[in-house]
């Protein structure tokens, strides 16, 4: 498949919908929606609240599949797999950060890096290894130690990002990751997460924030769950 | 993902919650501790009840006058009652080709002097053979002799007992006793038996039993003792003394002939089969114990959905989380077994000491079942919770609080 996927895009939507079933009626979370990420892409994604950004995050994250039109990452039609596959290529492709962190507050912060690996069949010692090179990258080598829950906000989000960079993924999803940081760590963290970019990881990234959107290479505006242009956004926000 | 790491998953989440784990396992404690020590009470007492009989001789048939049986109708009128006499018993011994020994008993209470000292005791009359078939023989001087039923000897062998009370520490062989006013010299002290069925073998005197006869003014037996040479030669001895006897009695049978084995084989059955009973009652806590732990598991699995959400959004597959989950219910139920087991050997050996006299044994069969079983137990009710946590859906799961 060499040349093919060097053209094929890293990730490539069409037609995609998530459609609800809600008690008798049903709720379009996603409609229609055609997407290329390249590798290397640093996407923003904006939208008002129950516009379909987190049902797009779910979808690119592998823990949703659309109900009709086609998802492909790296050229692997995503839809027709197993719950199993798609824990597989969560593992292997993809690193969520979320805005509430998500650590386990009983592991310490080492543990919480190494979890992807666990899942991944590493041995022990490879798996602290490298677990700690992730937390070096993230500059939390010397909280290692430290119960996720002694960690403020902000270290506590670079544990995350530590964790999702740790299986080497081709694409990193980050859900307002400075929701619940001061603005100062929040500074901090764009600032990690476009040295990350810069090293060629692929990054799509919701937020609500104009000033965090524009630190990114391009933007992506949805609304009623589908993709619109910036000028139509603009429009309908007012 | 390696078995050890599950294993460390699971020890983590169960140390976050001791009190709980403990509690938890507390029930499967109980069932198992219960099933050991029940069973084991069983065991004693078959135990018990053997070592009581075996005292007593093998391969016994016991004749005893009168017939129990169930019939229609009233009695006979004018049938008579035949009572078992020393022809009886001669005519066995001569011609019961399968004997090794016939002993006729006389039994009777009496009181027994030695100069101030007197004791009520049991006396039996008894001949030469009587030693060999009960298995009871002398320790100092000689049982009583066939010279001594025959020529109805004044003499008498006397069990430990017996030696004690009247004696202490002085010899009594040779010595002149009263019994029941008549005089008897001591031939013989009987080694010491301790007690059988609720009775002191030590607390006997030993008579020759023409001697006991007429002590007693009888001219009966209590039974006869028969002991049969081969053992697989059991039932068709037993039916030889029915024939010789029904022959000697006018063809009626009014005595009873009792085969030890068979009835002790019945009894040993029951006792059995009251073991298994205690054993299935105490299983039953062992499944409350069981559903303990579902209970629980499923709150750790409500509890823990966001984890769950967690695990599976960096590639847990379901397979990891079900083990997870059913990895913890199992150490639960096997550590509480292997809880139950110290506790279920620290209770027998407890129930030793206060009642020295049942001989309280653990089986290791019942250790054995009881531990497997609890091991199962934590994966059946374990199976269920840890279902639900790998099915769960990982968006909903994160998004639970």
């Amino acid at each position: 498949m060499g040349s093919a996927a060097t053209r094929d895009p890293l990730l490539r939507l069409r037609g995609v919908c998530r459609v609800y079933e809600a008690g008798a009626g049903k709720v379009v979370g996603l409609s229609d929606v055609d997407l290329d990420i390249p590798a290397g892409d640093f996407v923003a994604v904006m939208g008002p609240s129950g516009s379909g950004k987190s049902t797009l995050m779910n979808i690119l994250g592998c823990l949703d599949v659309p109900t009709s039109g086609t998802y492909e990452i790296k050229g692997t039609p995503v839809s027709r797999l197993s719950a199993d596959e798609l824990a597989d290529l969560r593992n292997r492709e993809i690193g969520f950060i979320f805005q509430v962190f998500h650590l386990l507050p009983r592991y310490t912060a080492l543990r919480n890096v190494e979890l992807p690996l666990l899942y991944a069949g590493m041995p022990r010692e490879e798996r602290s290894r490298r677990a700690l090179e992730a937390l070096r990258a993230v500059g939390l080598s010397d909280r290692k130690g430290h119960l996720s829950n002694e960690l403020s906000g902000g270290q506590r989000q670079r544990v995350a990002i530590a964790r999702a960079l740790v299986n080497d993924p081709s694409l990193l999803l980050a859900d307002e990751p400075t929701g619940n940081l001061d603005t100062k760590s929040g500074e901090e963290l764009i600032g990690l997460l476009c040295g990350l970019n810069a090293r060629g990881v692929t990054i799509v990234l919701v937020t609500h924030d104009p000033g965090i959107a524009r630190r990114a290479k391009r933007t992506l505006y949805i609304v009623d769950g589908r993709l619109v242009s910036e000028d139509r956004y603009r429009e309908i926000r007012g | 993902m390696t078995r050890i790491d599950f294993l460390g998953v699971a020890m983590d989440s169960l140390r976050t919650n001791r009190l709980r784990s403990a509690l938890t396992m507390l029930g499967v404690v109980i069932g198992v501790a219960a099933v050991i020590l029940l069973v084991s009470l069983g065991e004693g007492t078959k135990n018990y009840v053997e070592e009581q009989f075996a005292g007593l001789g093998s391969n016994i048939l016991i004749v005893t006058p009168g017939k129990i049986e169930t019939k229609g109708g009233p009695p006979l009128v004018g049938s008579t009652q035949h009572k078992l006499t020393l022809d009886d018993s001669r005519i066995l011994e001569k011609k019961g080709y399968l004997f090794s020994g016939v002993a006729p008993v006389v039994f009777g209470t009496a009181e027994v002097r030695y100069r101030n000292r007197s004791r009520n005791v049991s006396v039996l009359g008894v001949n030469p053979a009587f030693s060999e078939v009960r298995n009871l023989h002398v320790e100092i001087g000689s049982f009583l002799s066939e010279a001594d039923v025959d020529a109805r000897r004044r003499v008498c062998v006397i069990g430990r007992t017996v030696k004690r009370e009247l004696f202490g520490n002085a010899n009594a062989l040779g010595q002149t006793v009263k019994v029941a006013g008549t005089l008897f010299r001591v031939v013989g002290i009987m080694e010491r038996k301790g007690i059988s069925l609720g009775i002191d073998i030590d607390d006997i005197v030993f008579l020759p039993v023409r001697t006991a006869q007429e002590i007693f003014d009888l001219d009966s037996l209590f039974e006869i003792l028969v002991s049969v040479r081969n053992k697989n030669d059991i039932e068709s001895g037993k039916e030889l003394a029915i024939a010789l006897l029904r022959r000697a009695h006018n063809r009626h049978e009014d005595f009873t002939v009792t085969n030890q084995a068979a009835m002790l084989s019945s009894l040993y059955t029951i006792l059995d089969t009251l073991t298994y009973v205690l054993a299935g009652i105490a299983a039953i806590s062992l499944l409350v114990g069981g559903i303990g732990i579902m209970n629980i598991m499923l709150v750790t699995v409500k509890e823990r959905t966001n984890e769950i959400g967690i695990r599976k959004a960096v590639g847990a597959r379901e397979r990891d989380i079900l083990l997870q989950f059913l990895l913890e219910s199992t150490t639960l139920s096997a550590a509480g077994g292997i809880g139950g087991v110290l506790f279920g050997l620290a209770g027998a050996a407890a129930l030793r000491i206060v009642f020295p006299k049942v001989p309280v044994s653990v089986p290791t069969w019942a250790v054995l079942l009881a531990f497997t079983f609890s091991a199962f137990v934590g994966v059946f009710f374990g199976v269920y919770p840890a279902r639900k946590a790998a099915s769960l859906n990982p968006i909903e799961a994160l998004r639970y609080e």
